[in-house]
């Protein structure tokens, strides 16, 4: 997986265990600034645990990893005051408003103006009605519309995220894909992870599909088409269905084995 | 702002002391919120004044403990067997210091809450996994959080209270010994003591989460200390700062000391690292296995949740804490018990005075059983919140009535008062199903945010206080007790000098009456309140 441009994302031999359990087999990685790199694979293919080795999340394994010049296991302060996360699951603190919690990541970050800024990213996800309620108590997508303000707050270069668009509105999701496509064109850089296909198809220059910790299969997105019929749809299931008839396989050899 | 080799410019990370008031200053804001969420404002405002009603009660009461001619600062009368302000002084600290131990593991915490932040409630403590700040930061505000909290929630107003008391003296006939001279001082030493508990308690947990010989020496120097304090090897003052504090000539002992608490604070604080790993682990099978033990529980839900509830308590590595932090107290009761009978204190106090209070305990574990882990998943269940809290209820009753009953014949061996032991385990059982039931009935499945509550906390102190003194005061009745009646105007007029009165049976038959009678209508009360559980909680949602 590797990009033409100067790399703000570079994983090399990049691996993750615990104990015999393999999360993520040793892989390299590089995404270009002004790239829309996007990861897929079905649920518990690997993706959350490759996003949080490389934004300092997760200590690797093995391997080591560099984002925008910084060592993600040894300074991952640093490179988490200069990147966006959007995790898959994760809610802003229950007990704090929208407003509060803005303010504290954005000063945490160093943020300039930052009044005017949590003003802009309340209004500009439509908040404004619920700038005082607890975080604990708005919707599953009001608090997703928190997280994304979070990272958008001190206007990284680069982004990661995870499942970004999972319980938004239909509006939001078109208002978070346009803005998120203007960010790349003015040279902004995102690392994206999912399995909505659909995305792939709309918004990434490259893609990766990994299974069980592999990478199956990237490049970019017409490149992975084995001819123009072909649907990514078609794609996914290609190597994914092998990587799990594989699995499978491989599952039924063992215990075999030993009876 | 630097630049990286990709020609963006980069922020430089909020660190030092921006990174920690910044911290500081949200998570006070969310443990306040927290609590408010639980308890209506107007109830969270009145638990500082009922901490100091109480305390105002207690400034007053205080001539009875240490006698009326007891000026403050002179241990005039420490020669009597009553208590000297040494005494009075050691009681204040020392169960501060136990509650601020047990407040203390912070490293425990925050690792529970990162581990947990997928979940539908997320804390700041967690914060550092996403942004840039550090775990030793955010662990060092928590340390300085919670301190300030307890500072102006619970140590003010108790110092409130006493001036209250104090001030009583000038309107009404009532008298303290405690001086308004002393009030500083006490409200200082009692910080200092918090600071260190929490501190050491902090430490402990750092140490432990470090793993390796780390955590197999932090129990060691525990049991050190404890030893050393114990045998009466060092002065209390060595190891109980905010005591040594509040000694003559002790104030300049503050800072340093408070300064002190707060440094091993810190070095905790850099003890925890920046671990967000959650690791993925295969457990064998033992929700069918607990399931299919449990067949006494019949065939419904309770049998299904109790297991369910075995499983949380065995797989969160909770049941040996939880079982050494209900202990604990147990032994300070069994070490008591012991101390009062070395000192043949004039109060003609029994096993059966003991029984009451070991079931009291149960409030603490079961506050720990409801915050293992997060119901919400049962809202979409066919369950009830009723259905859980008895179940919880259960899980308490089985997993602890072992340990008092160990406890109480250990004290009856001491005592030696093997033939009331019968009796002490009825009351000891019925007080502790009752305790918990009444725990449960009104605090449902948040009892740690309910200590704030004030009206509930008014209604568990009625609760729990009328029928504790009733048995205690009728355990006087029984046992090998000379002073058995009229005990309190007698020591009162004769001091030391108190005669013994001839034992009375018909007495001691009607006390002992009395005692399983009492003992029936607990158990009735707490089959009341599980019936009672469905009117309360039957509509409430689950969440802790």
């Amino acid at each position: 997986m590797s990009g033409e441009a100067e790399s703000l994302v570079v994983a090399k031999d990049l691996g993750k265990r615990y104990g015999d359990f393999i999360a993520l087999h040793p892989l390299d990685v590089k995404v270009s600034a002004g790239e829309f790199f996007g990861v897929f694979g079905p649920n518990g293919a690997g993706k959350s645990t490759f996003i949080k080795l490389l934004t300092g999340q997760l200590r690797p394994s093995i391997g080591a990893v560099e984002v925008l010049g910084i060592n993600a296991a040894r300074d991952p302060q640093k490179l988490k005051a200069n990147i966006g996360i959007v995790p898959e699951s994760e809610s802003p603190p229950s007990y704090l408003t929208p407003s509060e919690f803005l303010q504290f990541v954005g000063k945490l970050r160093g943020v300039d103006d930052i009044d005017a800024k949590v003003e802009h990213w309340i209004d500009w996800f439509g908040l404004g009605e619920k700038r005082d309620t607890m975080c604990k108590d708005l919707s599953k997508g009001q608090r997703q519309k928190v997280m994304l303000s979070s990272a958008f707050i001190h206007e990284p270069k680069l982004l990661f995220l995870d499942e970004p668009f999972a319980n938004l509105d239909p509006i939001y999701q078109r208002k978070c894909r346009e803005w998120l496509m203007d960010m790349v064109d003015n040279g902004g850089t995102i690392f994206l992870c999912s399995h909505v296909l659909e995305m792939a198809e709309r918004m990434c220059n490259r893609m990766a599909i990994i299974n069980n910790g592999k990478v199956l299969a990237a490049g970019t997105v017409s490149g992975l088409k084995e001819s123009e019929k072909e649907t990514l749809e078609d794609v996914f299931i290609r190597l994914v269905g092998h990587s799990i008839e594989e699995a499978e396989r491989l599952s039924d050899e063992s215990s075999s084995e030993e009876e | 702002m630097q630049s990286s080799k990709a020609g963006t410019n980069l922020n430089e990370p909020l660190t030092g002391w921006s990174a920690f008031s910044t911290t500081f200053k949200v998570m006070f804001i969310e443990e306040f919120r927290e609590n408010l969420d639980f308890a209506k404002k107007r109830r969270i405002l009145l638990f500082p004044l009922l901490v100091a009603l109480v305390t105002m009660v207690a400034t007053i009461g205080l001539q009875f403990l240490v006698g009326e001619g007891a000026s403050q600062g002179a241990d005039s009368i420490s020669d009597a067997k009553t208590f000297s302000w040494d005494e009075m002084r050691l009681a204040l600290h020392f169960p501060l210091l136990l509650f601020s131990l047990g407040m203390g593991s912070f490293a425990f915490l925050g690792r529970e809450r990162i581990l947990a932040r997928t979940g539908t409630k997320n804390y700041l403590l967690a914060s550092p996994a996403l942004q840039p700040l550090t775990n030793p930061t955010a662990h060092f505000a928590y340390y300085m959080k919670d301190l300030s909290y307890y500072v102006l929630l619970i140590l003010t107003p108790v110092i409130s209270g006493m001036f209250v008391g104090i001030t009583l003296e000038y309107f009404t006939d009532v008298s303290t010994p405690l001086e308004y001279s002393s009030l500083p001082i006490t409200w200082i030493a009692m910080i200092v003591t918090l600071a260190q508990g929490l501190a050491f308690s902090f430490i402990a947990s750092s140490m432990w989460l470090l793993g390796g010989w780390f955590s197999r020496i932090t129990p060691v120097i525990v049991v050190i200390i404890g030893t050393i304090l114990g045998l009466g090897l060092i002065d209390r003052e060595f190891i109980l700062w905010g005591l040594a504090t509040q000694q003559p000539e002790g104030l300049a002992l503050a800072l340093p000391a408070l300064l002190a608490s707060i440094f091993i604070a810190w070095c905790a604080s850099q003890l925890v690292r920046d671990d967000f790993e959650i690791k993925v682990t295969s457990k064998k099978e033992i929700f069918l296995p607990a399931y299919n033990r449990l067949k006494f529980l019949g065939k419904g839900p309770l049998r299904l949740l109790v297991a369910k509830e075995a499983v949380d308590l065995i797989r969160s590595g909770s049941l040996k804490k939880m079982i050494v932090s209900y202990s604990v107290p147990l032994v300070v009761l069994l070490m008591m018990a012991w101390l009062v009978d070395f000192a043949e204190a004039p109060i003609p106090i029994n096993l059966l005075s003991y029984a009451p209070f070991l079931g009291f305990f149960g409030f603490n574990f079961y506050s720990w059983l409801t915050a293992l882990d997060s119901p919400e998943h049962m809202n979409g269940l066919p369950l009830s919140v009723p259905q859980l809290i008895r179940a919880k209820v259960t899980v308490y009753f089985l997993a602890t009535t072992w340990i008092s009953v160990i406890f109480l014949c250990l004290m009856a061996w001491k005592l030696d008062e093997w033939a009331v032991l019968p009796v002490g385990l009825i009351v000891m059982i019925a007080n502790s199903i009752y305790i918990v039931c009444l725990t449960a009935f009104l605090m449902g499945l948040s009892p740690n945010k309910a200590i704030f509550d004030a009206k509930i906390m008014t209604w568990f102190w009625i609760g729990t206080v009328l029928p504790l003194l009733s048995l205690f005061l009728l355990s006087f009745t029984q046992g090998d007790v000379s002073f058995y009646e009229n005990w309190a105007d007698q020591v009162q007029q004769e001091g030391l000098q108190a005669q013994a009165v001839d034992f009375d049976n018909e007495r001691a038959a009607a006390g002992f009456k009395g005692i399983l009678w009492v003992s029936v209508g607990l158990v009735a009360a707490s089959v009341l309140l599980m019936k009672l559980l469905d009117r309360k909680w039957g509509r409430a949602e689950f969440n802790n």
